[in-house]
C-alpha cells in the first residue's frame, strides 16, 4: 500500500499535465525558447553593431584617441529608452562601475525603464543582469498565474460536462486524492515547470552574454561575475514562489470550489458572488473588508529590484502578515473541504 | 451461491417528491450474472448509481462489504463499471489511458489490456475522441476486462451500437471475463440479447423491484402456454400473469400453476425473460 502511493499521486499529476499539456508544459517551453532566440538574435545583432561601431569610431576619432568605445542601440521609438553599451578594449578586468549592459537586453523595452534608469545611476551594485532576469521571470509568472487560473476553473468542471467523470469515478481514487492532485499541480507542479523553464532561460542568456563578451574581446567570466548575483537568481524564484503559493492558495481553492460547483460557468460562479459581496458590504455596512481581503490574496505586482512580479510583500518572511496568511489558509482549507464534498455528492450537471 | 456481494435494505433515493428507488430490499449472490431490466424511468440507473457510490441514498446498503457512499475509492478496487457509452476522456490517447489505469488501479493487468486491444483496430497512439463509438466501447471493455474485479456493473453498455457489435460484446464478456466468483450486473433494454447469458433477473418498475429470481427458479415457477383455437378461452379463465396474441390464439404466462392442468390446453414452454418481463410489468394491460 505504502509502496504504491507515490506512484499513484505521480499518475494523477501526470494525468493533469497531459490534459493541460499545452498550457502547463508547452507554453513555458515555448516562452523559454522564444526568449532564448531573442537573446541569440540580439547577441548576433549587437555584435555586428559593435563591430560596425568600432570601425566607425576608429575612423572618426582616430585609432589611439580613446581605448574605450561607446555605442548605443535604440530599442524602441521612445528616445528615453535607448540603451547604452559601455565597452572597453582593455584587457584587464573592468571596474564594476563601468559596466552596465543590462538595459540592452531588455526584451520588454517599455516595462522597466524607470527602474532600470535608477539602476543605471546605481551601477555600483553588482547584479545588473539580475534585473533583466527578474523581468523575464516575472513575465513567466504572469503567464503561469493566467494559465493556472484557467486550469483550475476547468479542472473540476470539464469532466463533469463531458461526463468522463463517470470514468474517473470508476477508478479507486478518492475525491480527496483527485482534488489534492489538482491543487498540487496548481501550487507545485506547474510553477515548478515554469520556474525551471525560467531558470534555464536565464542560464542560457547568461551563457549567451558571455559569448557576446568573448566576441567583444572581454573576459566573459570576470565580466559576468561583476554583473550577476547567482544566489538571488536561484533562491528568489523558489522562495518567492513558496510565499506566493501560500498567499495565493485561498484564491486557487476558491477557483476549484467554483469549478466543482458550477453548472454552467465556473468563471461566473467564481466572480459574481465576490463582486456581489463587495458591493453589498459597501452599500449596507460601508466597509471594505471583503474587497481588501480578496485584494490581499489576488496576485498583484509589487516589484523591487530583487523581487518582481508576484512576490507579494517582497520575498521576505518578515513582511508577511501572519494573521492574514493564517486566515487565508483557513479559508483555503474550508474551500477545499467544500470542493471535495461537491465532487463527491453533487457532481452531476 | 456464496455470500451476497450486494445487500440492500429499504434502499431509497428521492428526487424531490419522486422516489426513483423506493425502499428496495435486495441480495445479489456472488458468481451471478444479473440482468437489471425495466422500462425507462424505472430507476435502474439510480439504483446502480447508489450501488457504485455515485449518489446519496437512505436505507442500508453494502456492496462487497463496504458502504459505497462513504467508501467509493475502496469499493472501486473490487468493482468495475461502465456507466454509459462514451465516458472515456476524449483528450486522452489510448496509451495514456492505460498508463493512468496502471498507475492508480492495483488490480489492472496492463498486458492483458494491450493483448485484447491488439486484436482490434484500436492503436495505442490514437486519441479517444477520434475513435468511433463502437471502438470506444470496445476500448472500455478491454480496460475493465483487464481489471481483476469481483463485480462488474454495466449500465446500458451497448446503447446505440449495431447488432453485430452488441453480440460480440456479450460473447466476449461471458467467454473471457465471467468465471469463478465474479459477478456481473447488466442493465439493458435489449433483453433478448442478454437473456441467454443471465443467471438472475431483476425486474424494476416505478422504483420497486417487481421480480428477483434466478433463471432456474423462473423455469420452475413460470410456464407459458400457447393456446390456439377453442382452448384459448379455457386457458384464459385460469389465473395468469399476462398474455399476448400469437398466430391463431394466445400465449399465456402462469405463475405456480399446476402443469398437468395446462398440458391438455396446448404447448407448454418456459417463458423468455423478455416475455416474462412484459407480462409482469404490463401484465395488467394485456390481461383482459
Amino acid at each position: 500500500m505504502n509502496k504504491r502511493k507515490p506512484s499513484r499521486m505521480h499518475s494523477l499529476v501526470v494525468r493533469e499535465l497531459r490534459e493541460y499539456r499545452n498550457s502547463l508544459v508547452i507554453t513555458p517551453l515555448a516562452i523559454a525558447a522564444t526568449l532564448t532566440l531573442i537573446m541569440l538574435a540580439s547577441v548576433i545583432l549587437a555584435n555586428r553593431i559593435s563591430v560596425m561601431g568600432e570601425v566607425m569610431m576608429d575612423s572618426l576619432a582616430g585609432s589611439d584617441s580613446s581605448r574605450e568605445i561607446k555605442f548605443s542601440i535604440q530599442l524602441d521609438d521612445n528616445g528615453d529608452s535607448s540603451a547604452r553599451y559601455s565597452v572597453s578594449e582593455q584587457q584587464e578586468p573592468l571596474a564594476e562601475e563601468e559596466w552596465n549592459f543590462s538595459r540592452g537586453w531588455t526584451f520588454k523595452p517599455g516595462a522597466g525603464t524607470t527602474r532600470q534608469g535608477q539602476v543605471d545611476d546605481d551601477a555600483k551594485e553588482s547584479g545588473t543582469l539580475n534585473i533583466m532576469f527578474n523581468l523575464m521571470h516575472s513575465f513567466m509568472l504572469v503567464v503561469l498565474v493566467a494559465v493556472t487560473i484557467n486550469y483550475l476553473l476547468g479542472s473540476l468542471f470539464n469532466d463533469r460536462k463531458d461526463r468522463s467523470i463517470l470514468f474517473w469515478k470508476s477508478m479507486p481514487v478518492s475525491d480527496w486524492e483527485q482534488v489534492a492532485a489538482k491543487l498540487l499541480v496548481a501550487l507545485v507542479a506547474a510553477p515548478g515547470i515554469y520556474i525551471a523553464a525560467s531558470l534555464i532561460t536565464q542560464l542560457i542568456t547568461a551563457l549567451l552574454s558571455m559569448l557576446l563578451m568573448w566576441r567583444m574581446d572581454v573576459n566573459p567570466i570576470e565580466a559576468l561575475a561583476g554583473n550577476i548575483d547567482i544566489m538571488p537568481l536561484l533562491v528568489t524564484p523558489i522562495v518567492g514562489w513558496v510565499i506566493t503559493a501560500i498567499w495565493i492558495a485561498p484564491l486557487y481553492a476558491w477557483l476549484m470550489l467554483a469549478s466543482a460547483g458550477a453548472r454552467r460557468s465556473p468563471f461566473m460562479l467564481a466572480v459574481a458572488p465576490v463582486v456581489a459581496l463587495v458591493v453589498l458590504e459597501q452599500i449596507f455596512i460601508g466597509s471594505h473588508f471583503v474587497g481588501s481581503a480578496v485584494g490581499q490574496h489576488l496576485p498583484h505586482y509589487k516589484g523591487s529590484e530583487d523581487a518582481v512580479g508576484f512576490y507579494i510583500s517582497g520575498n521576505e518572511w518578515a513582511n508577511v502578515d501572519a494573521l492574514k496568511m493564517g486566515l487565508g489558509l483557513l479559508f483555503a482549507a474550508v474551500a477545499i473541504r467544500a470542493t471535495v464534498w461537491l465532487r463527491r455528492y453533487r457532481f452531476e450537471l | 451461491m456464496t455470500q451476497a456481494i450486494v445487500r440492500a435494505r429499504k434502499l431509497t433515493r428521492s428526487f424531490g417528491k419522486l422516489r426513483a428507488v423506493d425502499g428496495i430490499d435486495l441480495d445479489i449472490p456472488g458468481g451471478a450474472v444479473v440482468g437489471l431490466i425495466g422500462p425507462n424511468g424505472a430507476g435502474k440507473t439510480t439504483l446502480l448509481r447508489a450501488l457504485l457510490g455515485l449518489s446519496s441514498y437512505s436505507g442500508e446498503l453494502e456492496v462487497l462489504g463496504t458502504r459505497p457512499r462513504e467508501q467509493r475509492a475502496d469499493l472501486m478496487q473490487g468493482v468495475s463499471f461502465i456507466a454509459d457509452t462514451a465516458t472515456l476522456p476524449g483528450w486522452m490517447r489510448v496509451r495514456e489511458l492505460l498508463d493512468y489505469t496502471a498507475g492508480v488501479h492495483p488490480r489492472f493487468d496492463r498486458r492483458a489490456a494491450e493483448a485484447s486491444l491488439a486484436a482490434t483496430e484500436i492503436r495505442l497512439d490514437r486519441r479517444i475522441r477520434e475513435l468511433s463509438k463502437g471502438m470506444t466501447v470496445q476500448l472500455h471493455l478491454a480496460l475493465v476486462m483487464a481489471i481483476d474485479a469481483r463485480l462488474l456493473v454495466l449500465d446500458e453498455p451497448t446503447l446505440g451500437l449495431d447488432i453485430l457489435f452488441r453480440k460480440r460484446f456479450f460473447d466476449q464478456l461471458i467467454n473471457d471475463y465471467f468465471f469463478g466468483e465474479r459477478s456481473i450486473i447488466i442493465s439493458t433494454h435489449q433483453v433478448e440479447e442478454v437473456e441467454n447469458i443471465l443467471t438472475h433477473v431483476l425486474f424494476m418498475h416505478r422504483g420497486r423491484i417487481v421480480m428477483n429470481k434466478s433463471l432456474s427458479e423462473i423455469e420452475q415457477e413460470y410456464v407459458e402456454l400457447h393456446a390456439v383455437g377453442d382452448t384459448t378461452a379455457r386457458a384464459r379463465a385460469i389465473p395468469h400473469v399476462g398474455s399476448r396474441n400469437i398466430l391463431g390464439g394466445q400465449a399465456i404466462i402462469y405463475h405456480g400453476t399446476d402443469r398437468h392442468l395446462l398440458e391438455p390446453l396446448g404447448e407448454l414452454r418456459t417463458p423468455s425473460v423478455s416475455n416474462l418481463f412484459v407480462a409482469t410489468v404490463a401484465g395488467e394491460n394485456n390481461h383482459e
